[in-house]
């Protein structure tokens, strides 16, 4: 039998994506010595096709295809590669909104929580990943947002993204500013060290304070063994894998209990003209009945329209061979409704289930009829709502039969933006950590990801992920500095 | 369960008949690559699943063994059936994005354009 691999450093940072990197910079530059595990690989920006289906198969966990048990089910999808989500996500930008700080703050009795620190950290991040508009022109699926909206006289706003662009250059032709691009290199700069393809399996314990970690390193389907020691532990595996860790390790106070996500219903509208970008997202976002619900634009793909067009095969099929005439649009809703992930013993992946309440589901179906309004004021010609049976809506009357028609439990519903499965605060009987992301009940297990965030923000995520997590790395690095 | 190829032979055989069902004039090759993709995601499901698949899809199997590959996959393609309508929607749903993504010239019956 071969011996383990084993390596030995200060802080072990489990998961490289918006909290691990932030985390990673933050402690490599203040002098720790920091080792990242990454599950995923290593793939460079530009090798893979934005939302393509290799891209899925490099770089998200389960090429993609991962779903939370319900009635409906919903499907969501996780980063799985050195970056996390930053790497393959849509890098639409939203400062937290102060209000939401707010309330979190108060409710969850989150300690030197002051709304003006933490934006102020955003204008850090907005700097660092070169946020900004889009120098020069639009997609035609952003445009059909924004013109829809605008007849409509409902708000809406082009979304600032983390990318950069040649002078001038048009809305295809930005770079995404992941992790792999800006806070790994820093941290690396500062000597941080990264094993990619390593999956920590298990953080081993003894009373209060975690001994080391027990991973798998795969490479070409081979499997070995790798042990870390370390001082300290911090997970940011995300708001799925981070409490099935923790779970794993024995620790389950408030863990994994309260999954909060962003449901999302879809349509794909088909227009007179080409509109299709296969590898961009709309940048406009309709923010008139925010925040409860919103609506953007979502990868299309012609294998994505296909997809959208599944629901009603028979009625919506022909419609996909017109797939440059397609774009694909969504409606986000905030969710009064939970999800649990319970890491099950001797399995492998976590169990997650979630429920959306009668509120959460009456809102899909109105997101759904204004969007197709949006949609039909914008000029489509025909609507395909993503729910079986779903009519084809060619006009208002249709809009009707449709809303008639929806129920919530026939819908494709799907999410991106998953929080709150170890909400942090000083109040322990809502939150599985403390105001800084240190896990109750041990001396050395911190959670510094999307895990913390006490509830979903109502906007894109990111940036509150990455926020939280610099000030919390900060606030480690006061401490253990003393 | 045998596999065919790194594809559970019940999957592959749900998958092939449905597709050849929907798209009749999707050429040969075309559909055993596209039922091999299939494959390739039911085996990087999550654990449950993908337990969950592998079982659905035995069942169906089997019963198709017993009454009929078509008959039983006209009635799980077309009966609200919980869980159970998940599985058709599942292998559709991963075969048409793998179909019209490879191939985005393809018909709606299949055929290419
Ligand atoms: C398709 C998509 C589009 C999105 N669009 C936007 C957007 O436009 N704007 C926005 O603000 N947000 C968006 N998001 C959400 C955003 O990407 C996430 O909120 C953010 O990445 C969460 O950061 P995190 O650190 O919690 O987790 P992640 O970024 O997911 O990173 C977690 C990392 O941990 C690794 N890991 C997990 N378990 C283990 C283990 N056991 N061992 C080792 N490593 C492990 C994973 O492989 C992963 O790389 C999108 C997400 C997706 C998937």
């Amino acid at each position: 039998m071969t011996r383990a691999v084993h390596h030995d450093c200060d802080v072990l940072i489990v998961g490289s994506g918006a909290g691990g990197a932030t985390t990673a910079a933050v402690l490599a530059e203040a002098g720790h010595d920091v080792l990242i595990v990454e599950e995923g690989s290593w793939v460079e920006q530009g090798s893979t096709v934005p939302f393509s289906l290799d891209q899925m198969d490099k770089q998200y966990r389960s090429g993609g295809v991962t779903v939370a048990l319900g009635l409906p089910s919903i499907a969501y999808t996780e980063g799985r590669c050195a970056g996390g989500g930053t790497e393959v996500n849509s890098g639409l930008y939203w400062r937290p909104p102060e209000a939401t700080l707010e309330l979190w703050r108060t409710k969850y009795q989150i300690r030197d929580f002051a709304s003006s620190d933490l934006l102020d950290i955003c204008a850090e991040v907005e700097s660092e990943l070169s946020v900004q508009k889009v120098p020069g022109e639009h997609t035609d699926a952003s445009d059909i947002l924004r013109r829809g909206a605008d007849r409509l006289g409902w708000r809406n706003d082009e979304i600032p993204r983390w990318m950069t662009y040649p002078e001038g250059a048009g809305a295809t032709e930005g770079q995404r500013q992941s992790m792999t691009r800006t806070y790994l290199p820093r941290a690396f700069a500062s000597g941080a060290r990264i094993l990619c393809d390593h999956r920590l399996d298990k953080i081993t314990r003894s009373g209060r304070r975690a001994t080391g970690a027990e991973l798998t390193h795969t490479v070409d389907g081979e499997s070995s063994a790798v042990t870390v020691a370390f001082r300290d532990v911090i997970v940011c595996g995300g708001a799925i894998q981070t409490p099935a860790i923790l779970q794993r390790t024995g620790l389950r106070h408030r863990v994994g209990r309260t999954l909060a996500v962003h449901p999302t219903v879809k349509l794909a509208a088909r227009f007179d003209d080409p509109v299709n970008t296969p590898e961009d997202v709309s940048v406009f976002q309709v923010k008139q009945f925010a925040p409860n619900i919103s609506f953007g634009g979502s990868a299309s793909h012609p294998g994505l329209v296909a997809l959208a067009l599944t629901d009603n095969w028979r009625d919506f099929g022909s419609a996909v061979t017109a797939w440059p005439e397609l774009a694909i649009y969504y409606a986000a809703i905030t969710s009064e409704g939970r999800g649990l992930v319970q890491a099950i013993p001797g399995v492998r992946d976590p169990l997650v289930t979630y429920r959306l309440t009668k509120r959460d589901r009456d809102l899909l179906g109105q997101g759904l009829a204004r969007l197709a309004m949006v949609m039909l004021e914008a000029g489509a010609e025909e609507v395909y709502p993503s729910f079986k049976q779903a009519p084809i809506v060619r006009d208002r009357a249709d809009l009707a039969t449709m809303t008639s028609m929806f129920a919530a439990s026939k819908a494709s519903v799907m999410t991106v933006h998953l929080c709150s499965t170890a909400p942090m605060g000083d109040d322990e009987r809502r939150c599985a950590t403390d105001s800084h992301g240190l896990v109750h009940g041990t001396d050395n297990v911190f959670v510094n990801d999307a895990a913390l965030l006490p509830e979903a923000p109502g906007v894109n995520p990111q940036a509150s992920v990455m926020a939280i997590a610099i000030r919390n790395a900060r606030r480690y690095c006061d401490e253990r500095a003393g | 369960m045998s596999d065919t190829g790194s594809t559970p032979r019940t999957v592959a055989r749900f998958a092939e008949g449905l597709l050849a069902a929907d798209l009749p004039l999707l050429a040969d090759d075309r559909r055993h690559e596209t039922v091999e993709f299939i494959g390739r995601r039911v085996g990087v499901l999550p654990s449950i699943t993908r337990f969950g698949v592998l079982a659905i899809g035995a069942g169906v199997d089997t019963a198709g063994m017993i009454v009929g590959h078509h008959r039983v996959r006209r009635v799980i393609t077309r009966l609200p059936l919980p869980l159970l309508a998940e599985y058709p929607r599942l292998v559709r749903s991963l075969g048409y994005a793998y179909i019209w993504e490879t191939w985005p010239d393809t018909d709606v019956n299949g055929a290419s354009r």
